[in-house]
């Protein structure tokens, strides 16, 4: 660039435009140093900084600094002691719920932890013009207010409300239409209402769901858990789906899953992938439905009850639905039958970018074939417990798909196991960003020989040779280069290490990695290595946020049985090797014993956890005691740290001593103490 | 030290009757081991609660070495609980080195507990010429001298992996619940517990017991509650309960609570 001597200087540029630079800027920690260069800096930054998540402990709340004035996102929910009554702990809540109101006047999306009722009736008149929010809670609710006074008192004062999130907000399903019904003109005004039901396995009935839709017909999202057996009091079936139609017909975005699905409960892989009851769903109806509903976007029908030979009510989705971007379909059969490679049923959505296809029986690699060539804008695409593709199919699949496919998701599928699975990645290898592959070792052609954790990898690995896709006696090894996530579920007991022999060891790009564990260790003896083989992911050179979920194994906190193993046994297994990786980032949900619904961690987890020399944030998602918290200080860089027992039920107070706000107090203090020096 | 016993042991007094019923929690467990056993009597009695200073939810700055050399120390800070709540009777139901708390408190304020209830008791868990304690002394230093010899690691919470799977069973069981405390912590507790010896002094205990006993309790041999039975000074019972392990209140709550009405109730 020539050198034009000029004068200018950045602060020439007029305030207005800097502002709009200011504002452009989103990372946080970016924002925080930008505020450090100089007054008139601080002053641009903060009066840009739209977005803002408290962190810091309850009991300090008063002060609050109030040069965030623009802020118009505000996240309330994880401020310490995590799940905590907001207002509660202090002597005057009505001044603090000021301080609060003066402190962040222009909120208009907010976040927060309801613990106790009285939170939402302090905090609702604060903000009138609120327009988002989205509520949290995995306690249990008060099992003697009346239905729906929570809802009440945020209805009543935040008329303007448009968008409401109660996904992680347990309370009952008789609650939201009570309150919906006594408030039509602010029903009639909410335009996205989620009510997914992750803290339980219920979902809304039938009546419910439409009594509520009844009153939003303005709804433009709708995500909703539901029941679809028939069997059920109140299920969902042909008459509910044309009802809802009718009743929001501008929806764009509608998800409607089952209650059972969001349960962790795995599928038995012999059967032949049909459920024994159907759902109570027509093709006919389906049509219908979809004729009603023409400004669909984003379609979930997670079903979990067979809808079987559904391809006619597919074909008609393409011309009723012209804008749909985004399909998900969970226990469909017929979908697509790929005769004559004709495309067919689903094949005809064309302006498909998202698929994701869980539990279809039938679904076969011709199906796929089809798919592939009707749907050429696929960038995403998903498929669980499909048990009639192989690995072929799936790697013609994303040849044909070479072009835009950058996240794929395979999971549960008998035919494909990882190193299969990486090998039909093969024509997007270096294109993909996420994947998601289950670790299963064992060859394909040999399912009945089934071991459980083994001890020589390469061994497995070398058998799988002669059973590649296309008679490819080499691995794909290659490199990924902008593969930046990659997520991973492995059954407990088996081992990580033969990842880096199946194709996946050159990841430049690998940024963040979830691992997910799950099955009861109540049976197993012991974990029969050392390890699980974490240490082998050093070898992702851009590795540095982990999810590690071994919230899926079940197993003996305290009380295992005369030679049975405890899951303190079971914590050394999973975590060791973690000090090896440079983690930036973890969140670890610890393993669980249901009986006692304790999920915490033991001596092995405090031990190793403080190892880890770069780890800057650690969130556990579950309890610990205080000593075990008081290793991790050992780390250097460590900043950030929370226990969050996002499950339900979370424990309370009196029952589990490891959260007591004294406990937390104690350690968010020595963790914040001016005698660490944490780097920037 | 100056600070508040009721706060610093998480004393905590829940439920409503005319009666005290005072639950002590034994070595690696704290307080909400009792969480299954507590809404069966809390409509019927005033409920007390606490942790053991040794416990891993009580601030460890609070351990103090040089005080807690013995059991005796605890035996003072329960005597000071009850005395700071004003508690001058009540039923005492212990599990593990509670129970051994109990007695020693029993002894010395004979006034004070109208019922001991011991689960999971032993008045010495070392093995004598004619006394069989369930643990010999070559098995409890193998494991102290695996936690001594490399204390380092030890402290930093590397307990060897040997402990908790390859030790003989009794120590298994024991040393489950060990490493909930902290390894320092945990180590003096457990030595200063093995060298506790209260077989002299069962004799002076006055107050009517009740002992209860698991089925197959690995770190205390049945013949240990038939020790206890003809030892123990007061009139003495033994329940045994139809389950298995160390720790019935987690495993078997309903089983022992039933065990537990009936003991309080004569």
């Amino acid at each position: 660039m020539a050198g034009t001597s000029s004068n200018v200087h950045f602060h020439d540029i007029p305030d207005v435009v800097l502002a709009t630079i200011f504002s452009l800027v989103t990372d946080t920690r970016t924002r925080n140093a930008m505020s450090l260069v100089c007054p008139k800096w601080h002053l641009l930054e903060r009066s840009t900084r739209k977005s803002l998540t408290l962190r810091g402990n309850l009991r300090d709340l008063f002060l609050i600094p109030t040069c965030f004035r623009a802020v118009t996102d505000l996240d309330l929910s994880l401020l310490s002691p995590w799940g905590h009554p907001l207002l509660d702990s202090s002597p005057n809540p009505l001044l603090l719920a000021q301080l609060l109101r003066h402190a962040f006047p222009s909120v208009v999306s907010l976040i927060v932890y309801i613990r106790n009722p009285s939170t939402l009736h302090l905090l609702a008149p604060l903000w009138p013009g609120l327009r988002n929010i989205k509520l949290i809670r995995w306690h249990q609710r008060f099992p003697t207010l009346p239905l729906g006074t929570e809802f009440i008192a945020l209805f009543e004062h935040c008329r303007m409300l448009s968008s409401l999130d109660i996904s992680q907000f347990h309370c009952w399903t008789e609650d939201l239409p009570q309150a919906i019904e006594a408030y039509p003109m602010f029903a009639a005004s909410l335009s996205q209402l989620n009510i997914l039901k992750h803290s339980s396995a219920e979902g809304f009935k039938s009546h419910e769901l439409l009594a509520i839709t009844a009153s939003c017909p303005n709804l433009h999202e709708l995500l909703a858990t539901c029941m679809f057996d028939h069997r059920f009091v109140g299920f969902v079936g042909d008459q509910t789906l044309l009802a809802l139609a009718s009743n929001c017909p501008c929806l764009s975005l509608l998800h409607l899953v089952d209650a059972t699905s969001l349960s962790n409960v795995l599928r038995d892989p012999d059967d032949e992938g049909y459920t024994s009851e159907d759902a109570s769903i027509t093709n006919a109806i389906l049509g219908d439905v979809f004729a009603g509903l023409p400004l669909l976007e984003v379609l979930v029908l997670d079903v979990c009850h067979n809808v079987r030979d559904a391809w006619p009510a597919l074909e008609l989705l393409n011309s009723r639905c012209p804008r749909l971007k985004s399909l998900k379909l969970g226990q469909f059969h017929g979908i697509c039958r790929g005769i004559d490679s004709r495309p067919d049923g689903i094949a005809l959505c064309q302006g498909l970018e998202s698929l994701s296809i869980k539990n279809s029986a039938d679904l076969t690699d011709t199906s796929l074939e089809a798919i592939s060539l009707g749907c050429p804008r696929l960038s995403k695409f998903e498929v669980l417990g499909c048990k009639k593709i192989t690995a072929k199919g799936v790697c013609k699949f994303t040849h044909v798909l070479r072009k835009t496919l950058v996240d794929v998701k395979i999971s549960f599928c008998k035919n494909l196991n990882a190193v299969s699975s990486l090998q039909a990645m093969e024509p997007i290898r270096d294109r993909i960003e996420r994947l998601h592959i289950d670790c299963v070792w064992d060859s394909v052609d040999n399912s009945a020989n089934q071991t459980g954790s083994s001890t020589e990898g390469t061994r497995l690995i070398k058998k799988n040779k002669s059973h590649d896709v296309g008679n490819d006696n080499s691995f794909s090894s290659g490199t990924w280069s902008k593969l930046h996530h990659l997520s991973l579920w492995i059954a407990v007991g088996e081992l990580l290490t033969p990842l880096s022999m199946a194709g996946l060891d050159d990841c430049p790009s690998l940024e963040e990695i979830e691992i997910k564990i799950e099955g009861d260790c109540r049976d197993q003896r012991r974990p029969c290595m050392a390890s699980l083989g974490l240490r082998y992911l050093a070898g992702y050179p851009s590795l540095s946020r982990m999810l590690l979920d071994c919230s899926g194994v079940i197993g003996y906190a305290l009380t295992a049985p005369p030679g049975y193993t405890d899951l303190s046994l079971w914590e050394r297994f999973f975590l060791n090797g973690i000090e090896n990786l440079n983690l930036n980032e973890l969140n670890y949900w610890p393993a669980q014993d249901m009986d006692v619904n304790q999920r915490s961690l033991f001596l092995p987890a405090a031990a190793l956890l403080a190892q880890c020399g770069s780890l800057r944030k650690l969130f556990i998602h579950g309890t610990a005691n205080e000593h075990f918290m008081m290793f991790l200080l050992r780390i250097p860089t460590l900043r950030d740290v929370q226990l969050r027992e996002d499950y339900y039920p979370a424990p309370e107070n009196d029952t589990s001593t490891e959260m007591r706000v004294e406990s937390c107090r104690r350690f968010e203090d020595a963790l914040n103490s001016i005698n660490r020096h944490i780097p920037d | 030290m100056g600070y508040n016993l009721l706060e610093a042991l998480n004393v905590r007094v829940i439920g409503s009757g005319d009666r005290y019923l005072l639950l002590a929690h034994g070595l690696g467990t704290d307080q909400s081991v009792w969480q299954r056993i507590l809404p069966l009597f809390t409509p019927s009695y005033r409920i007390i609660l606490y942790d053991l200073a040794c416990a891993g939810s009580v601030d460890p700055d609070y351990f103090d070495f040089s005080r807690y050399t013995s059991l005796h120390s605890y035996v003072d800070d329960l005597l000071n609980i009850l005395k700071a709540l004003g508690v001058d009777r009540c039923a005492y139901v212990g599990h593990s080195v509670s129970a051994m708390i109990g007695i020693l408190a029993s002894i010395r304020r004979p006034q004070l507990f109208s019922k001991l209830i011991l689960i999971g008791a032993s008045p010495r868990f070392l093995n004598d010429e004619d006394y069989h304690g369930g643990f010999e002394l070559g098995e409890i230093e193998k494991v102290f001298s695996a936690m001594e010899s490399n204390y380092e690691a030890w402290v930093n919470g590397f307990a060897p992996l040997a402990v908790g799977a390859d030790v003989p069973t009794a120590v298994r069981e024991f040393s489950r619940t060990l490493f909930n405390m902290r390894p320092d912590i945990s180590l003096f507790v457990s030595r200063t517990v093995f060298n506790s010896d209260l077989r002299g002094v069962l004799g002076l205990v006055r107050v009517p017991c009740c002992v209860i006993q698991t089925a197959r309790d690995v770190s205390v041999p049945a013949s240990v509650a038939e020790y206890l039975r003809t030892h123990l000074g007061g009139r003495t019972t033994v329940e045994m309960l139809r389950t298995e392990g160390h720790l019935p209140h987690l495993t078997a709550p309903a089983l022992l609570a039933q065990v537990l009405r009936r003991a309080l109730a004569r």
